[in-house]
This record gives C-alpha cells, sequence and structure tokens, in this order.
C-alpha cells in the first residue's frame, strides 16, 4: 500500500505533494530502534513451565506385538479403518499408563509391569496368557473364560493381606511363569508349574491355563529382596545374601547338586556358602551371582561356555566361583548363550556365545573380553560416561549409561533391538528413547523401558 | 610482495661478436652468458598484477573466527582439505527468554518467555541427547556396512565419518558457561552452517520449554587451523602471512596424508 501510494505522490504535481505530504507525516518508515526496544519490552511473556516443573515418568515398549506383549491393542486389532496391523515396532513406542511404574520385566511373550503404589492395583500384564501367566483375566464376553492372549495392561488381583499397605518391589517373567515380589507379604507366583518354577508341588496333568491359583511363598531365612526367574526354574535372594531356587534342574540350573525338579525353594550351597551375595541374573538355564566382594559365581547351563573358564562339562549343578582378574564387578546379566558383567569402574566384558558386541568375529569366547568404553560414547570430550546398568535378554544385551542412553547389541529378532532396522547389530549401538533411561527389561522378542522425561 | 627481490633473469648463451684477440678487424664469435631482454623487470613489469585467493568454508557475515584462505597454489590444497571432512569447533552463545524470527538477537521479537525453570543440569541432558542422536547419525551417513569387522574397529576409534556430502552433524557438544539468561555451547561439527548453530540454538531453547536466541557465533577451530593460527585485522601483511604459511604448511600435509592416503 505505501508503494503504491508513493507511486501516487509521484505522479501528481508538486502544489498537492506539499498537501499529500503533511497528511502522510503521520504515517511511519521503518521502526527505530527505539520503537522496537520499546516493542519489545511491551511484549506478553510466555510460561510454559513453571519452577515446579516436575520431570514426568513414561514406559516405551518396542518388539514383536502380535503377541500383545507390547500393550497396544490397535497393533494387533486395528481400531480404525485406515489403521493397518503392525507386527513389530521397530523403534521405542510409548505406552500410556495409569500409574508410575517402578519395576517392568519382560518374559517369553508377554510383559509384566509394576508400580510401588499403596492402591489396590499395582501390577498390570499384558501378552500370552496361556499357562495363566498374567493371572486369571475374566473374558468380558464370556463370564466363565479367561483370555488367552491379553492385549493391553490388564491388572492382575493378587490375594493380599494387606492390599493398602503392601508395596510390590519387583516382577520378574519366565517362559511360562511370573514372580511378584512385595515388601512385607513375600513372593507371589504365578503360571506354570510343571517343574515346581512356582515353588509348589507339581500336580499332574494339571491345566495351567484360566487358572485362578496364586502361590504364596514366605517361607525363607530373611526378607526376599530380589526375584529372578529363568527359563523355566526360579531365583530367590534373600536379605541376608543367600540364594534359593526351585524349578527345572536338569542343566542344573538349580544349583542344589543334582538335575532333578525342585518344587520348594531350597537353599544354593556350594561355593556361595556363607558368601553375601548381592545380586543374582538368570534368563535361560544358567545363572550368575555378584557377591559384595566383587566376585562372580555361576552355575547351570554351560554348552556355550559360559562356565568354560572353570570346567570343561556342559552342566554344573553346583555354584561355582568364577576366577576373573578383570577387577570388582558389580553386576551381572545372564541370557541365553552368552553373559555379560560389569565392572566397578564402568566397563561391560562380555562372554559365551553368539553375538557379543565385539564385532563379527568374535563369536564365542570362554574368558571376560572387554567392549572399549569408546562405542558407549566415551571420548577426550565426554571423559566421565560410564556404563551403570547391565541387561540380557534371551539373545540381545543392553546396557545403560549414567548419562540415561540406552545401547543394545545381539540378534534383532522381530525388532526387539529398537534400532529401527531389521539386521543384527554387532556392536553396541544407541536407541533414540524421547527422554533418559532408568531402566530396561528385555524379552526374547520385545523390550520395555522405565523412562524420566527430560524437563 | 611486488618489492621483494626478484628471481634472477634467466641467462642465455649467445654467440656475440667481439673483436679477435689478434687485433686486425677479424671478428670471432665468443659464447656468453647474457640476461635475457625479456625477463628485464623494465619489460616484464611487476611480478604480481592479481593473487588468487580462493576460500574454505563459509562464514556468514554475523559470525566471527577462524577463516581459512588459500592463495596461489594453496587453492589445490583447499579442495583437498574439503575432501577430509574434518570437523570444525565453534563457540556458541544463547540467550533465554527470547525466540527471534531468524534465530538471533537482531531479528524481529516472536515471542518471549519465562526460563527461570531452567537449570545446568536439564541443559546438561538436552545437550548430551544431542549428541548421542548426532553419533547415530554420523555412523548412519559414513555409508559403512555396519556387520563388517572393519566397521567396528572403526567405531571403536572413532574413525568413523560420512566422506561424503551429508546434512549437518554434530559429533560433540557441551555447556561450557551457564548463568540465566546466558548459556554458551561449543560444538565440534560437520557440514554445518552457522544458520544450522543458531537454529539448534532456538530448538535447545523449544525443548527446555521456553525460548532461547544465539547471540555469537564463533569458529574457533577449522580442520587443523585454530584461533592461534589465525591472523586478526592488525596483522594482515605480508610478513605475518608469510609466517602463518610456514607454519601450516606440515601440518596441513600430514593431515593430507593421513587423511586422503
Amino acid at each position: 500500500l505505501r508503494a503504491a501510494m508513493a507511486g501516487v505522490l509521484r505522479a501528481v504535481r508538486p502544489l498537492l505533494l506539499l498537501l499529500l505530504r503533511r497528511g502522510l507525516r503521520g504515517t511511519a518508515g521503518p521502526p527505530s530502534a527505539r520503537q522496537l526496544r520499546e516493542a519489545e519490552e511491551a511484549a506478553p511473556v510466555f510460561q510454559y513451565a513453571g519452577k515446579a516443573a516436575r520431570r514426568k515418568d513414561r514406559v516405551f515398549v518396542w518388539g514383536f506385538s502380535y503377541s500383545g506383549a507390547l500393550g497396544v491393542p490397535s497393533f494387533v486389532k486395528p481400531d480404525v479403518g485406515w489403521k493397518k496391523p503392525r507386527r513389530i515396532q521397530p523403534t521405542p513406542y510409548r505406552l500410556e499408563t495409569e500409574e508410575k511404574i517402578s519395576s517392568a520385566a519382560c518374559g517369553y511373550g508377554f510383559t509384566l509391569l509394576a508400580s510401588n503404589t499403596t492402591d489396590i492395583t499395582k501390577v498390570w500384564g499384558m501378552g500370552l496368557n496361556k499357562d495363566s501367566q498374567l493371572g486369571f483375566q475374566r473374558s468380558r464376553r464370556d463370564q466363565t473364560k479367561g483370555y488367552e492372549y491379553v492385549l493391553e495392561p490388564s491388572p492382575i488381583p493378587l490375594p493380599l493381606e494387606k492390599p493398602q499397605q503392601t508395596r510390590v518391589l519387583q516382577v520378574s517373567c519366565g517362559r511360562a511363569h511370573s514372580l511378584v515380589l512385595t515388601d512385607s507379604e513375600g513372593v507371589f507366583t504365578m503360571g506354570n508349574n510343571s517343574y515346581g518354577q512356582c515353588g509348589r508341588k507339581v500336580v499332574e496333568d494339571e491345566i495351567y491355563s484360566e487358572s485362578h491359583l496364586i502361590h504364596q511363598l514366605n517361607e525363607f531365612d530373611s526378607r526376599v529382596v530380589q526375584v529372578v526367574c529363568g527359563q523355566d526354574h526360579s531365583l530367590f535372594r534373600t536379605k541376608k545374601g543367600a540364594v534359593y531356587a526351585c524349578g527345572w534342574g536338569a542343566d542344573g540350573q538349580t544349583g542344589l547338586g543334582h538335575h532333578n525338579v525342585t518344587s520348594v525353594p531350597t537353599k544354593l550351597h556350594g561355593d556361595i556358602a556363607g558368601v553375601n551375595i548381592i545380586q543374582v541374573s538368570s534368563y535361560g538355564d544358567c545363572c550368575l551371582a555378584v557377591s559384595d566382594e566383587g566376585e562372580v559365581f555361576g552355575w547351570g547351563n554351560s554348552e556355550y561356555f559360559q562356565l568354560a573358564s572353570i570346567t570343561e562339562t556342559t552342566q554344573v549343578n553346583v555354584p561355582r566361583h568364577l576366577p576373573f582378574k578383570i577387577g570388582k564387578i558389580k553386576e551381572a546379566a545372564c541370557g541365553g548363550t552368552g553373559n555379560a558383567v560389569l565392572t566397578e569402574e564402568g566397563n561391560v566384558f562380555v562372554w559365551g556365545y553368539g553375538i557379543l558386541g565385539k564385532g563379527p568375529n568374535l563369536t564365542e569366547t570362554a574368558v571376560p573380553e572387554m567392549i572399549p568404553p569408546s562405542l558407549f560414547g566415551w571420548s577426550d570430550f565426554s571423559s566421565d560416561i560410564r556404563v551403570a546398568h547391565v541387561r540380557c535378554g534371551l539373545s540381545q544385551f543392553a546396557a545403560l549409561t549414567n548419562r540415561g542412553e540406552l545401547f543394545v547389541w545381539g540378534k534383532n529378532l522381530r525388532g526387539c533391538l529398537g534400532t529401527g532396522r531389521m539386521e543384527d547389530q554387532y556392536f553396541p549401538w544407541r536407541v533414540t528413547v524421547p527422554g533418559e533411561v532408568v531402566d530396561v527389561a528385555c524379552g526374547v522378542d520385545h523390550m520395555v523401558s522405565i523412562v524420566k522425561s527430560f524437563t | 610482495l611486488n618489492a621483494a627481490p626478484r628471481r634472477a633473469p634467466r641467462q642465455q648463451v649467445r654467440f656475440l661478436p667481439t673483436p679477435a684477440p689478434g687485433g686486425g678487424g677479424a671478428v670471432e664469435l665468443v659464447p656468453t652468458r647474457v640476461p635475457v631482454l625479456a625477463d628485464h623487470p623494465l619489460v616484464r613489469g611487476p611480478r604480481f598484477r592479481r593473487l588468487k585467493i580462493g576460500a574454505g568454508h563459509r562464514l556468514d557475515v554475523k559470525s566471527s573466527g577462524v577463516f581459512v584462505l588459500g592463495i596461489g597454489h594453496g587453492n589445490k590444497l583447499l579442495t583437498d582439505l574439503y575432501n577430509c571432512h574434518l570437523t570444525k569447533v565453534y563457540t556458541v552463545s544463547g540467550l533465554f527468554g527470547k525466540a527471534t524470527d531468524d534465530f538471533s538477537d537482531t531479528g524481529k521479537l516472536i515471542e518471549k518467555t519465562t526460563f527461570d525453570h531452567i537449570t545446568r543440569e536439564k541443559l546438561e541432558r538436552i545437550v548430551a541427547v544431542i549428541q548421542g542422536t548426532n553419533h547415530k547419525a554420523l555412523l548412519m551417513y559414513s555409508n559403512i556396512d555396519m556387520k563388517t569387522q572393519e566397521a567396528y574397529e572403526l567405531a571403536v576409534k572413532g574413525l568413523i565419518r560420512p566422506m561424503e556430502k551429508s546434512p549437518p552433524i554434530i559429533t560433540a557438544i557441551r555447556c561450557v558457561h551457564f548463568a540465566l539468561p546466558e548459556f554458551q555451547l561449543e560444538i565440534q561439527c560437520l557440514h554445518e552452517t552457522q544458520q544450522y548453530l543458531r537454529k539448534m540454538v532456538h530448538e535447545i531453547g523449544l525443548e527446555l520449554k521456553s525460548s532461547a536466541v544465539c547471540t555469537q557465533v564463533r569458529r574457533t577451530r577449522d580442520g587443523v587451523f585454530t584461533l592461534d593460527d589465525a591472523l586478526p585485522r592488525t596483522q594482515w601483511d605480508l610478513r605475518s602471512i608469510q609466517d602463518a604459511i610456514r607454519n601450516c604448511r606440515l601440518r596441513v600435509k600430514t593431515e593430507l596424508e593421513k587423511t586422503l592416503g
């Protein structure tokens, strides 16, 4: 408009120009610096987050979704016509939960999420429920039957004596059974018990699907502080540092000195008798325990060189000390064919068979090999990066750094690594999660992570 | 430059007639070295009438810092240095509370926000995640097959980087100074533009649920050239330029040999 007016001005004769120009003096040219500053100061200030803004807790899932283990029903049965069923979720996907989830565990095709709240509903489960590993989920269509596949996080009713006081500390899942650890009422077990892994007597021809039975275990020498599920056995670690086991023992994974089935949790002896164990780990048929002095003990299956450093036999049924000279060990993680430990300095050592994380050339080793810290983001620029936790799935590994970054490597079975690609990953690769990863649970073909948002 | 002593004029051998030593009118041809007339300064004129100066990586008007130039034969080295894909380091200063249209503090104001909820810890968290995702992009754009043993070995040494054109990638970023509302970041990057860095500052502000503008972008290193090698405006004379070229020559040569083989 201003340009058009200027054109008109030039065309008009000088006499009229004077009159018009006086009238036009009111319009501004380009704003002066003072006008700009005043306009800036007068602009309104928006507030998007107050001083007391808290970081939010989120849950991200990824991997194979048709079993329902991801907890997103629209991946399996799309709710809208244009959506297609999503067989694999290759990158982290946010799962909406009602409560803050403090512990998560992935089993073979199912997931358990637990919150340490004092509300009535403390544990949610989703995925495969053919052996009632998620308790009894009453079907809405037929009140007498239960669901075989649970597609979204559904509450698991636990027979607690004081439901509004007890808190759930931790959950763990195996192949077809799950364990729930509470702070004052012991351990609750549910699911398949054909090998006594639920800690109760094996009943011949018991039908496990649509079962209401949740067993409570309370007879230990002291309070149970950690529960771990192997494929078909269960391990319990008590406050006094003792380890109890029950379940299938054909590979010696119960560590009780025999290869039979145990249906009552029994204390382990061997090299860990009298030792204060601070962490136990198992996922397949091999088990590792870490003592407070940084020593690691192993028992169970050794077909994949997991215990080959001390014995040539393929089954070890008594806990044996593994004399590794790699420093004080803080945490251990057992996978199906490979194991990983984390030392006090923050280095990760791997051994066993499979994709161990040191390139495609290293497929098996009986002695732990260190993964170079530069693969976890360590460099001269940022030299305070350390690995804080290691976790194992059946054929994958996950490592969490102190900066909250998640690194995964191993076989990418049905997209479970979460990298967005379908290829196996031979060295640690960062997973892009929009938040700081606090904990991660690895399963056979899916993973769940508990994340805190950035701001 | 033109006042500097020139190359000595070329000599040629000419057979010049000189009177014979015997005397009389006989003339002998004696070979003598005489300077070629074509090389005479009055014939040739000044040695340098213009200089070929090429520029290295771009630096826009609002930024400052190291700017690499090549003179004469050095222009060939410039192309080689470009193909080395070395990283550059910038010091970027930002200010919280404002958002402008061109992401710098001289642009048109779009929005003002509060920023008292921002702490150094939150900023460092965001900065760490930016570094992480860019590290992933670094590995992806380097076009190496991740399944090979050599890819693993390069990744361990940290030598994987894209050797062709790629979108801007930040290889390292950290916060060096934080005093609300201003903050300063040190960014090490590849294939970037200064406007991209300003946009990065704006996006950091958005992630922190506020807004930020960039007040200063200063390049402190470009490949092998650091601030110490750079000549300020007062030292743009022949002697300093010659010294600077001499100092950098060896470093540039070793770097080119190391990367391009």
